[in-house]
């Protein structure tokens, strides 16, 4: 208890880290790949002018120096261009196309997690339905996906990508990632077994003698477990954003970063990544928050001197 | 006998028989496909007995078998890892050091600070394309669950008393390999640690049906094996233009979801027949 900040510290030390951390070990990686990284978008077999290449996108004086280049670019919102995604294209104008609808995608899927959240606090969903939730838990997102989209291509037919189905898509693509692998079931099951842990505290029920609700008591005290929970889940959504965003074809950053993989694009990679990594800070430092409110909420309560009526009704 | 002990012995037996399936099938499966035979394209289970053909007549058995080979061993691999880092948690947790445990929540805050998708990807990125393959994919994914197993572990074991469990044990005259090996992991740790790992193996198949579904709609070759093998993913491929066009191949996609449901069904009841008494 005395060092009730040090949790805190840790994780807005690590929210600080992590965007530099990801395009490091990005970095290194390139460097550790066998050939130089010139050569990677530029196989001199099949194109001349690598080196020529390798000295405009600053590859040509090691990791060090691409590092920091890069950082430096990315900070003023240069991200480099696209080694082979879309050659030559500005990646940070892929990333404007691409974060908006991950962001749409993510802060949808979050309604049915954030229901299951509530609905489990409140104690609201019967135990009878745990292995029904287990059950559609155990379904991957590529499998909902396939029926999403199979769905959207048998309803719109040939105007599958226009406006109206764009939306669809994203909304069966948020309803996907709150329901696939365990994302529902997760929030149910986890935020009650917290709830009901906590309830059966004995400061509880001397809370309930007192005639006190029973939330306004446990809130504060689940809060912080409450909030690694959603950092948890969001992550867990992110995660999933990747299929869901190239089965049911969102430009998304989970789609552009698959499709940096696949063709070995390290320029989408690593400012797709970063991305990743930012929106895993902003959650840390929001846990941080949460539990730096919850500590100072607990610290500043009042100190009651117990009375005898009360230690009566505590008994 | 009662009716839980039935349950437990039942899910068992279901989940030994498709481990035992599931290996025999990844032994068995052929190098390559047969040749194509353009006279049973999209044949039925019935025209070409047990599970018919994909669309140049080669038999979707093939498909099974191949994709069972691609899972079976990393899968199996990925999930004894995350048993034995979910052991290590628990033990850990019996030892009562308060610095170990520090050391390893931090290490676990770092590890799930990032989504797994990115990682594995990362991971398959720098993978050289002549050592393409499932295994490291699935260790790296076991790494990134063993966190929450090993938190779950020390659960537990803070829950039966932690150290001063072990030194109750110690008072009865037990020897240490005893008391950790059986009283400790075996008889209270064995739920969560064969339950973990038993998700992990499901989560690495599902992940390889993921990573080479995506590779295939775009025509690229997967993260997850050779060339030369095909994988379930390439069922559930063949078998989606059916539910948009008008394509036979609707035993393709059946076939590919019933090898996930077999498989859910596997780590469900490995789960099962692991709960305590």
């Amino acid at each position: 208890m005395t060092r009730w900040w040090l949790r805190p510290a840790v994780r807005v030390v690590a929210a600080i880290a992590l965007p530099l951390l990801v395009p490091a070990i990005i970095t290194a990686l390139i460097w550790a790949l066998p050939g130089d990284p010139a050569s990677i978008i530029c196989p001199p077999q099949s194109c001349g002018g690598t080196e020529v290449l390798a000295a405009r996108w600053n590859l040509d004086a090691g990791p060090w120096s691409f590092f920091w280049g890069w950082l430096g670019g990315a900070v003023q919102g240069d991200f480099g261009n696209s080694w082979r995604l879309q050659q030559g294209v500005a990646v940070a104008e892929l990333l404007r196309e691409a974060v908006p609808n991950t962001l749409k995608l993510l802060g949808l899927a979050i309604i049915p997690v954030g229901l299951g959240s509530v609905a489990g606090a409140r104690l609201r969903i019967p135990r009878g339905l745990d292995a029904v939730l287990q059950i559609v838990g155990l379904v991957p997102a590529l499998v909902l996906s396939l029926v999403a989209a199979a769905a959207v291509t048998l309803a719109y037919g040939s105007a599958a990508y226009g406006a109206e189905a764009n939306l669809v898509r994203l909304a069966a693509g948020a309803l996907v990632l709150g329901l696939a692998d365990g994302a529902l079931s997760g929030a149910v099951l986890g935020t009650r077994d917290l709830f009901q842990t906590e309830n059966k505290q004995r400061y509880v029920s001397v809370a309930l003698l007192r005639g006190e609700r029973r939330l306004p008591n446990t809130l504060p005290n689940v809060a912080p477990a409450l909030a690694g929970q959603l950092r948890a889940r969001l992550l867990h959504l992110l995660s999933g954003a990747v299929v869901v965003e190239v089965v049911l074809r969102i430009d998304g950053m989970g789609d552009l970063l698959w499709g940096g993989t696949l063709l070995q694009d390290f320029g989408v990679v690593l400012a797709a990544a970063t991305c990743f990594s930012l929106i895993s800070s902003f959650l840390l430092l929001l846990q941080a928050v949460v539990e730096i409110v919850t500590a100072w909420h607990v610290r500043r309560a009042p100190v009651l001197s117990a009375t005898a009526s009360t230690v009566e009704a505590a008994a | 006998m009662r009716g839980g002990e039935w349950t437990r012995r039942l899910a068992g037996a279901f989940a030994l028989a498709c481990l035992l399936l599931l290996g025999w099938a990844a032994w068995m499966a052929p190098e390559h496909l047969s040749p194509p035979d353009a006279s049973l394209a999209y044949a039925s289970p019935a025209e070409l007995p047990p599970l018919g053909a994909d669309n140049r007549g080669r038999p979707l058995t093939e498909y099974a078998m191949q994709g069972a080979r691609v899972v079976a061993l990393p899968s199996v691999a990925a999930g004894l890892v995350v048993m034995g880092f979910a052991v290590l948690g628990g033990l850990l947790a019996c030892v009562g050091s308060s610095r170990v445990g520090t050391v390893i929540q931090a290490l676990g805050e770092v590890v799930g600070a990032l989504p797994r998708m990115l990682v594995i990807l990362v991971v398959a990125l720098v993978i050289p394309k002549d050592a393409r393959g499932l295994l490291p994919l699935a260790l790296t994914w076991a790494v990134l669950s063993a966190p929450g197993a090993m938190d779950e572990a020390a659960a537990v074991a803070s829950r039966l008393g932690g150290a001063r469990f072990v030194e109750a044990l110690r008072a009865h005259g037990y020897r240490g390999s005893r008391i950790y090996g059986w009283h400790v992991v075996a008889l209270n740790l064995r739920p969560v640690v064969v339950r973990q790992g038993a998700e992990v193996m499901m989560q690495v198949v599902f992940l390889e049906i993921a990573l080479s579904y995506l590779a295939v709609v775009e025509d690229q070759p997967s993260f997850t094996h050779a060339d030369s093998l095909v994988s379930w993913a390439d069922l559930l491929n063949l078998g989606y233009p059916s539910l948009v066009l008008d394509v036979p191949s609707m035993h393709a996609l059946v076939l590919g979801l019933a090898l996930i449901g077999i498989v859910a069904a596997m780590s469900l009841c490995l789960g099962v027949a692991a709960r305590a008494r």
